[in-house]
């Protein structure tokens, strides 16, 4: 190597360093800009449901404990806003919310694909616009039968009948059996409108109904473990796009698609699993003030005082960034009109 | 048996630490206040005070919890007895009793009756929960959609004993409950039912609303109309009033234990919900307590006694479920559940095994914060019932704006102030014209609640249910209710052909327009049902189909039977009045009594009334919650009566001080847009703006 080309490289290194140096001024005047934003200011947290429900118990820990990861440390207020099962939310944040991220909410996992496979006219938003934030679980639902039945496989399903509740149109508990035995040709007979999860589970018990499809398997752990210790229950099916891994000997539904098209379908219907407890800002809010919410929500979920009081209240935290759950709703959004379609007419 | 005494005595002496008991009672002054307060729930205060009990240890994070939801209904009471206004949807039955007792002098004997009675049914609900406990666990195991849909019929036959005198028009209001229940999504098919492309009445109409427009704001609009005070004896003696009340409620102590058990009973029931209970013990007193049907709905203690300590004893029933399956028995006890979690405890055969002194300490949680609440609220009351002594025009514009915010916390959407509006509108014509409301709120509450359990019924059993054991036994238990008013009636018309005959040519009256309006609004909204699915019709017309005969019938009888005004003989009139004696007798509701005010002028004030009701509404969507409080109140107090500008300022500024600091800071309630921020964005500091 002669001094020539050492030179050469020095001045290579030298001007990467400069350049380098040029990219991170404005990146840090960015942060700062951000830090301005919001020093002092209030950001709140939409909770598309009432209080004290699942999402309202994850809407309200990650308010707790996002704050101090926003530059500037706004006060996060977690603030209830509920109706027509987070789609007034939804609907709230696309349309009417201020754009200027100090907004930010949670809405079910199945709201955002309302445009596609729900209603239509009520849903007035293109999801793949909204600004997501991330997602602290990963969920994976299973279908879960009653010994008792003489039921202990999914494949028992293709021959007896499962007696599964539900708790009303649209939701995971309903739309999961419709689908299954739509697409896959396993027999439910779905007994729907229980007031909420723990009625099934209550009816259940009493033999009223047999089983559970849409039932998720962090809840089964935190509160049924001992059906499970006994062998009074028997998981069937895990429902998600990927196993879970406390479960790798139950079959996982996407796995039992024979063709492309039950595959699409499946996936159209189970991608909300993945989304889990979707955060999520309105659309177009200043790119800066986005990433630093995405951020602040990916450090939130490593955050120790957080995990610890997640662990004290049994939720599960298994965290999906904002970046992927954008590009999962927007894949699913590429659904082709004929697979769509195909669903609606099996959760009708 | 020994052990679960030594679990109790354990219970008692864990509990008895200070610190615990300082928590205890810190609870319960945190729910008495959330009691006070109209449309803030023992719901909403559970999950804002959860995440303080995460450092605490179980019993004391239990004992707190429980502290503040053993007596939200206790306190309740207040604004249901000295003003109407029934804060929670529990004390609803407590205003037709209460608030005519306020109206005749009698507020602190009221509010002493109340307190001892949810006192009473609080310790027996807790007793019944000790006692029950560890029984009860396979009996509830027999109770299935099938028996919750019998027991909500049942629920639904007490229309019968509500209605009074008119069943046509209790059976009429009853229906036009039911069918307002059916608004919004239904659970089986999606269909949007009745919603008028708004996302607001999707989740159906919210009861907060429709229950203070049904019963606050049209005693409100009859205090305006009287302007006069609340109480209208001048000076009352409170001291001799409570001890006097006391002194009731120990001499129905009877009754206390029988509405305490059902109230223990309907709470331990998951899916039926609170907000009947008060009714089904209120019915249940009006039918078995003697003479109940001359003084029920004008003030008589019985009625209170009812409804209060059944109110109280929920509390005790609901953990029954909840501690035994993790079934909550209602919503405030699914957040409790939240709290096992936290804690490590599981609920299920370990609480009443291995953690049963833990469990034990739950009865006592809620004995002792019975005992001090209803001891706080007496130290209190005294106080309170002289509000009912002041000017009208000091109470109104107070109690309009705290029913609206109360109306605002159930979906935090204009559409609670349109329900609460019109629900007012109907309520006062409804009592004007003396249609019952309580078979309506009845309507409204279980209707639901039947639809789902008679889908999952039918869908797990098609037509089996009908002959589970309980579900039998039940049914012929309302099918008698109803049936032996009807033939009451029978006789009263002098046998069915008359009932049936006899119509004389049809003669209208102003009043027929109300009914007619009904009919034709049944008309339009089962017209409406035609394209909907199956599922989501059934229910729906089928009220359709018992509603609209009973209406059209009620109003041929009204308008076919009215006496001609001079040629029939004179013994014939008597006849006939003595019987409409009766049947004033047996109204069902706090009546209206203008007085010698002429009907021109009721009407004139009372659009006075609706004047300001408007304008609060405006004035909201103008310029905000918070700001429009203090405005309100000084427009009010000038424009009714020219109260002086130091007082009505004051007033003013109090009201909007309270309303910025407990519902803007304290429970960060999402305010509607108004137009002043939407002109001026920079005014967006401003609460509420």
């Amino acid at each position: 190597m002669n001094i020539g080309t050492i030179r050469r490289s020095l001045t290579v290194f030298s001007l990467t360093a400069l350049a380098a140096a040029f990219v991170a001024c404005p990146a840090s005047a960015q942060d700062d800009a951000v830090a301005d934003f919001y020093d002092g200011q209030v950001v709140e947290m939409y909770i598309g449901f009432s209080v004290g429900g699942g999402y309202d118990t994850y809407g309200r820990i990650v308010a707790r404990h996002i704050g101090k990861y926003i530059p500037g440390n706004p006060t996060v207020v977690p603030v209830n806003m509920e109706g027509a099962g987070s789609l007034k939310l939804a609907n709230w944040l696309y349309n009417a919310a201020p754009k200027d991220g100090l907004s930010m909410g949670v809405i079910s996992r199945g709201v955002p694909f309302e445009p596609l496979i729900g209603n239509r006219e009520a849903a007035r938003f293109d999801a793949s616009k909204f600004t997501w934030i991330g997602s602290t679980t990963d969920e994976v639902s299973v279908c879960a039968a009653y010994t008792r039945t003489g039921i202990d496989q999914f494949e028992d399903l293709y021959s007896q009948e499962l007696i599964v509740g539900g708790t009303g149109s649209g939701a995971d508990a309903d739309v999961f059996p419709k689908i299954i035995e739509g697409v896959l040709g396993a027999q439910f007979r779905l007994v729907s409108g229980y007031p909420g999860g723990n009625d099934i589970e209550f009816a259940m018990e009493r033999g009223e109904v047999d089983g559970r499809c849409g039932w998720s398997w962090s809840s089964i752990v935190a509160t049924k473990q001992r059906l499970l210790d006994e062998g009074t229950i028997q998981i069937l099916l895990q429902l998600a796009l990927r196993k879970h891994p406390d479960l790798p000997d139950v079959p996982l539904v996407m796995d039992l698609a024979k063709t492309d098209e039950e595959r699409e379908i499946l996936q159209l219907i189970f991608v909300r699993c993945v989304l889990g407890r979707p955060f999520l800002a309105p659309p177009g809010i200043p790119p800066e003030r986005a990433a630093a919410l995405r951020a602040a929500f990916d450090a939130t979920m490593k955050d120790p005082d957080f995990l610890r009081e997640a662990a004290t209240m049994r939720l599960e935290i298994t965290p999906i960034s904002g970046n992927e759950v954008q590009e999962l709703v927007a894949e699913v959004f590429q659904t082709p009109n004929e697979i769509v379609e195909r669903t609606r007419a099996l959760l009708r | 048996m020994e052990v679960v005494l030594t679990a109790v005595d354990a219970a008692f002496w864990e509990l008895l630490q200070p610190e615990r008991m300082m928590f205890l009672l810190f609870g319960v002054c945190i729910g008495l206040v959330i009691g006070i307060l109209p449309g803030m729930s023992g719901i909403a205060g559970m999950a804002l005070l959860l995440p303080f009990t995460y450092s605490m240890d179980p019993i004391t994070a239990i004992a707190f919890l429980l502290g503040m939801s053993s007596v939200n209904t206790t306190s309740d009471v207040m604004t249901a007895i000295l003003f109407g206004v029934p804060g929670h949807a529990s004390a609803q039955a407590t205003v037709l009793e209460g608030y005519p007792m306020a109206r005749r002098g009698e507020a602190g004997r009221a509010l002493s009756v109340s307190y001892t009675a949810a006192m009473l049914g609080g310790l027996f609900g807790a007793l019944i929960l000790g006692i029950a406990l560890p029984l009860l666990r396979p009996v509830m195991l027999y109770i299935g959609s099938p028996e919750l849909l019998a027991a909500s019929l049942f629920g639904i036959s007490m229309v019968a004993a509500l209605s009074g005198s008119a069943p046509l028009r209790g059976l009429v209001a009853a229906g036009l409950g039911i069918t307002f229940a059916m608004v919004g999504a239904d659970p089986q098919t999606g269909t949007l039912r009745w919603t008028m492309d708004t996302l607001y009445l999707w989740d159906g109409l919210p009861l907060l609303p429709v229950a203070l427009g049904l019963f606050a704001l049209p005693e409100l609009c009859d205090l305006a109309i009287s302007r006069s005070a609340v109480s209208k004896v001048p000076n009352l003696d409170i001291k001799a009033g409570m001890v006097q009340g006391v002194r009731d409620t120990f001499r129905h102590w009877f009754l206390c234990i029988r509405c305490g058990g059902i109230g223990a009973a309907i709470g331990a029931v998951p899916g039926l919900g609170g907000a009947v209970i008060g009714w089904i013990a209120y019915a249940h007193a009006l039918r078995s307590e003697k003479d109940a049907y001359k003084t029920f709905g004008k003030g008589d203690v019985r009625g209170l006694i009812a409804s209060e300590s059944a109110n109280n004893a929920k509390d005790g029933g609901g953990l029954i479920p909840t501690i035994a399956f993790g079934v909550p028995g209602g919503a405030s006890m699914a957040i409790l559940l939240g709290a096992f979690l936290i804690h490590g405890l599981v609920p299920g055969p370990e609480m009443l095994e291995r953690n049963l002194d833990v469990t034990y300490t739950m009865v006592w949680s809620v004995a002792i914060a019975n005992i001090i609440g209803a001891a706080i609220c007496f130290a209190f009351s005294g106080f309170f019932a002289k509000v009912t002594m002041l000017r009208y025009t000091l109470i109104i514009p107070v109690i309009i704006v705290i029913v609206y915010v109360g109306a605002f916390q159930a979906s935090r959407d204009w559409g609670d102030l349109y329900t609460l509006f019109l629900f007012g509108v109907l309520g006062w014509v409804m009592k004007q014209l003396r249609w019952p409301r309580p078979p309506l709120i009845l309507g409204f509450v279980l209707g639901d609640i039947i639809e789902r359990y008679m889908f999952i019924s039918v869908g797990r059993y098609d037509l089996n249910w009908l002959f589970h054991p309980i579900v039998a036994v039940l049914l012929l238990m309302s099918l008698f209710s109803f049936v032996r008013p009807l033939r009451q009636n029978i006789k009263a018309a002098g046998g069915v052909v008359k009932m049936f005959t006899g119509f004389r040519k049809p003669k209208f009256e102003k009043a027929d327009i109300f009914p007619i309006g009904l009919f034709i609004l049944f008309v339009v909204l089962f017209a409406q049902t035609v394209n909907w699915e199956f599922g989501a019709k059934v229910v729906p017309l089928f009220v359709g189909a018992i509603v609209i005969p009973a209406l059209a019938f009620s109003l041929l009888n009204q308008v076919c039977r009215r006496h001609p005004p001079v040629q029939t003989e004179p013994q014939h009139d008597a006849a006939e009045e003595s019987k409409e004696e009766v049947s004033e007798l047996l109204h069902m509701d706090v009546a209206s009594d203008h007085g010698e005010l002429s009907m021109r002028e009721v009407i004139r004030r009372a659009g006075i009334y609706g004047f300001w009701l408007l304008l609060l509404m405006a004035l909201i969507g103008v310029v905000g919650f918070v700001p429009a409080a203090p405005l309100f109140v000084i427009a009010y107090m000038r424009g009714e009566r020219r109260e002086p500008w130091l007082l009505s300022i004051a007033m003013g500024l109090a009201m909007g001080v309270f309303l910025y600091l407990v519902f803007d800071q304290v429970l960060n309630v999402v305010w509607p847009p108004t137009l002043l921020g939407e002109w001026f964005p920079s005014l967006a500091f401003l609460p509420s703006v």
